[in-house]
């Protein structure tokens, strides 16, 4: 009968000793060994540099097991929320500008004020740069680089024709007529000066700074009305109509990667992006790319653009390690060896020494991406107030209503009306 | 022997069976049973994943019913292509298992060769195939070319995204022709050969012996292709990049679902549309069942 020799006897001094061992302060655990976790999205370049600093850190401070998880955009905020519910984030989180508020609101992110002087160092670091990564008045993430708004363009294609290339100062009418001229002299069916981007939210963003407003304001209200929208949507009307840029059917393509992006897919020369995605970019396409600022409003003084972190670490206020978790962010942001691995591929370092440093050893593409930083250091605002609960759901509403137009279901006017109204009721929402 | 004992003996066949179902019953009650009815509590809550549950009644469904015309705008896609897939791929697939039932040499073949793209047709790459094919450039419009034919881009033109996804859904008769012709096989020969000396010709044979002989399976895989066809959701899901897009019509019920659930994170009104998903799909296969007896035929 009792052929395994298990009776009631050995299983409850079994399950003893489990619960002895759960049971175990958890000091003695993280002693014999302390495993930080890591979590962050992009593509295999990131995660051949990523893993190679991780490894350089273990090297260095034996008992310090990292682990690393990697998805795509579009799956990693899926899982992140997921994995939050479950009370099981990473220690260490990438977060971006868009979700850190949230994040942060909801008490699932550690404030890393305390740790700052200390594990974490930022002495390289501008206020800016600290500041543009603080949530109601504390430090929630720190900036694995900076960028910003850029237009990308087919440099080849502009010089090939003769067009004016995107330069600034440029105003908004000026890049719909180059657009609208490259079309032209072009002259090759399925080809278009530019992509449209009356669904861009950063676009008319930049847009609406001429206006002096932002698109949400500080308590965190939408910034524009139903005539400037009338306005924004009007001129992407027109410059469909001008053959600025692509019809609606080719832009509804568009699923707002670079894979699928117009430029990539050799249906326009030019498009609305950020700095650090040049790079992306160019390792998509064969010719050769450039990358300009948005066009400035029609005193050509001030740009709408700012300077943002790309991306920064958080540290999961689960974290079983804080300290450690915090020691191993500054590592990634203030080392310069890891500084030298990590190269501009997040952005630009915010740390004035890390850049120093890497400066000399970049390609000519990464060079390019800094120097765009380092001209529209001057000419951009500051950081524009936190977007609302609702902001990502509001540029999916952008995107619908540019077709709605484009296809011609609805008048400018019309549209702009209804956006109004339903942006308004998401805001509301949250 | 004391009673105990003798309790003991008698349950314990069935003991060792609730043993060996085990597995089943946990991953039952575990992981199907056990989160529908979260999912059921969730439904009356407002619930962003990351912070707690709070209790708001009947709000979702209210809002759901009353207030939301993107729902209104995905149960509208969601019907006009169970309308129009569900019985042209039935249709589809019934013509080729009568023809596969000829009894031509190499129906294995033939039958495998049909069945594939019921295997492949619910991947990812699939469905991205399908976006190069139906595209303003894409394969299909450089074939319409060769007749003179400029097709419009049929993917990205709200007049007619849905449509290729229709076409997606009917591609894949597979499973219904497999059951069809299963179904052919066991028609009486008998009837057929009688029907053939009193001077039936083929199409009365198939319209007055084939289909009525047929309706019980027809009737299965009406009910099957419906409920299959109203919770569809990776070809929409893919196709659109998940944005049901454009203008929402591609935005069927599920990938509505999906965006509230995981794009903006509302659990809890994303759970009551699930339950009214659940709810629609009960409620049509009872219409189905109810309505059974007047055009299906069985044998008794």
């Amino acid at each position: 009968m009792n052929r395994f020799g298990v009776n009631r006897r050995t299983i409850l001094s079994g399950s003893a000793a489990l619960a002895a061992m759960a049971s175990l302060p958890r000091g003695a655990q993280a002693q014999a060994a302390t495993r930080l976790r890591t979590y962050w999205w992009g593509a295999k370049e990131r995660a051949d540099r990523t893993n190679k600093v991780d490894e350089m850190y273990m090297a260095a401070h034996p008992g310090v097991t990292i682990t690393g998880e990697t998805l795509g955009w579009g799956d990693y905020w899926t899982r992140m929320a997921t994995q939050a519910a479950g009370r099981n984030l990473a220690d260490l989180i990438q977060m971006d500008f868009g979700y850190i508020f949230d994040y942060a609101r909801r008490r699932a992110l550690l404030p890393l004020d305390q740790f700052v002087g200390k594990e974490i160092d930022l002495s390289g670091f501008t206020q800016q740069s600290i500041d543009g990564c603080k949530v109601d008045g504390k430090i929630y993430g720190v900036s694995l680089g900076l960028n910003s708004t850029a237009l990308i363009y087919d440099r080849e294609t502009f010089e090939q024709f003769g067009i004016p290339i995107p330069e600034w100062p440029m105003n908004w009418d000026e890049l719909g007529e180059r657009a609208a001229a490259l079309t032209k002299a072009a002259n090759r069916p399925g080809y278009w000066g530019m992509t449209d981007n009356g669904g861009s939210g950063p676009g008319f963003e930049c847009w609406l700074a001429e206006r002096g407003k932002f698109m949400y304001t500080q308590d965190g209200k939408f910034g524009a009305n139903a005539e400037d929208m009338a306005d924004w949507f009007g001129f992407w009307a027109k410059l469909r109509a001008q053959g600025s840029c692509v019809p609606p059917e080719v832009q509804s393509l568009d699923k707002l990667d670079i894979d699928t992006n117009g430029l990539t897919q050799g249906k326009a020369a030019l498009t609305f992006s950020n700095s650090n995605q040049h790079v992306g970019f160019q390792a998509l396409n064969k010719r050769k790319l450039d990358i300009a600022m948005y066009p400035a409003g029609s005193s050509k003084t001030k740009s709408g653009q700012y300077l943002k972190p790309s991306q920064m670490w958080s540290i999961a206020a689960t974290s079983k390690a804080p300290e450690a978790a915090a020691r191993l962010l500054s590592y990634f942001v203030a080392d310069i060896e890891a500084g030298k691995i990590l190269g501009v591929e997040r952005g630009i370092p915010a740390s004035k020494p890390v850049r120093d440093a890497i400066e000399p050893s970049l390609d000519t593409i990464s060079r390019r991406g800094l120097n765009y930083i380092a001209f529209i250091s001057d000419k951009v605002r500051d950081l524009p107030p936190p977007p609302p609960r609702g902001a990502g759901e509001v540029l999916a509403l952008m995107v619908r209503t540019n077709e709605i137009i484009g296809f011609g279901k609805k008048s400018v006017t019309e549209a702009a009306r209804d956006f109004m109204r339903e942006c308004d009721s998401i805001i509301t929402r949250g | 022997m004391s009673v105990t004992a003798q309790i003991i003996r008698r349950r314990r066949p069935s003991l060792a069976g609730y043993v060996f179902l085990l597995p089943w019953l946990l991953g039952f009650f575990g992981l199907t049973l056990g989160p529908a009815l979260a999912s059921l509590y969730l439904s009356f809550t407002n619930y962003d994943l990351i912070g707690t549950p709070h209790w708001v009644g009947l709000e979702n469904y209210v809002r759901i019913m009353t207030a939301d015309s993107k729902v209104a705008d995905s149960v509208h896609v969601t019907l006009l292509y169970v309308a129009m897939s569900v019985p042209l791929k039935l249709g589809f697939a019934l013509a080729i298992a009568v023809v596969l039932n000829k009894g031509i040499s190499g129906l294995p073949i033939y039958r495998a060769l049909f069945y594939l793209p019921s295997l492949l047709g619910a991947s990812v790459a699939i469905a991205t195939l399908w976006r190069k094919v139906f595209a303003g450039d894409g394969l299909l419009n450089h074939v319409l070319l060769v007749f003179g034919i400029h097709g419009p881009s049929w993917v990205s033109d709200p007049n007619t995204a849905l449509y290729t996804l229709v076409a997606l859904s009917v591609w894949q008769f597979g499973s219904p022709m497999i059951i069809f012709l299963a179904g052919l096989r066991q028609l009486p020969q008998d009837l057929f050969e009688a029907a053939s000396i009193d001077g039936a010709t083929p199409r009365q044979q198939f319209w007055r012996i084939t289909v009525p002989m047929l309706t019980p399976v027809i009737f299965f895989n009406v009910v099957v292709q419906t409920i299959d066809a109203l919770k569809a959701f990776t070809p929409a899901f893919i196709v659109s990049g998940g944005s049901g897009g454009p203008i929402n019509s591609t935005l069927f019920y599920t990938l509505y679902l999906y965006q509230e659930a995981f794009g903006y994170l509302r659990m809890g009104y994303a759970a009551a549309l699930a339950w009214l998903l659940v709810l629609a799909i009960v409620a049509v296969t009872a219409v189905a069942f109810v309505t059974e007896r007047l055009w299906v035929h069985y044998d008794d």
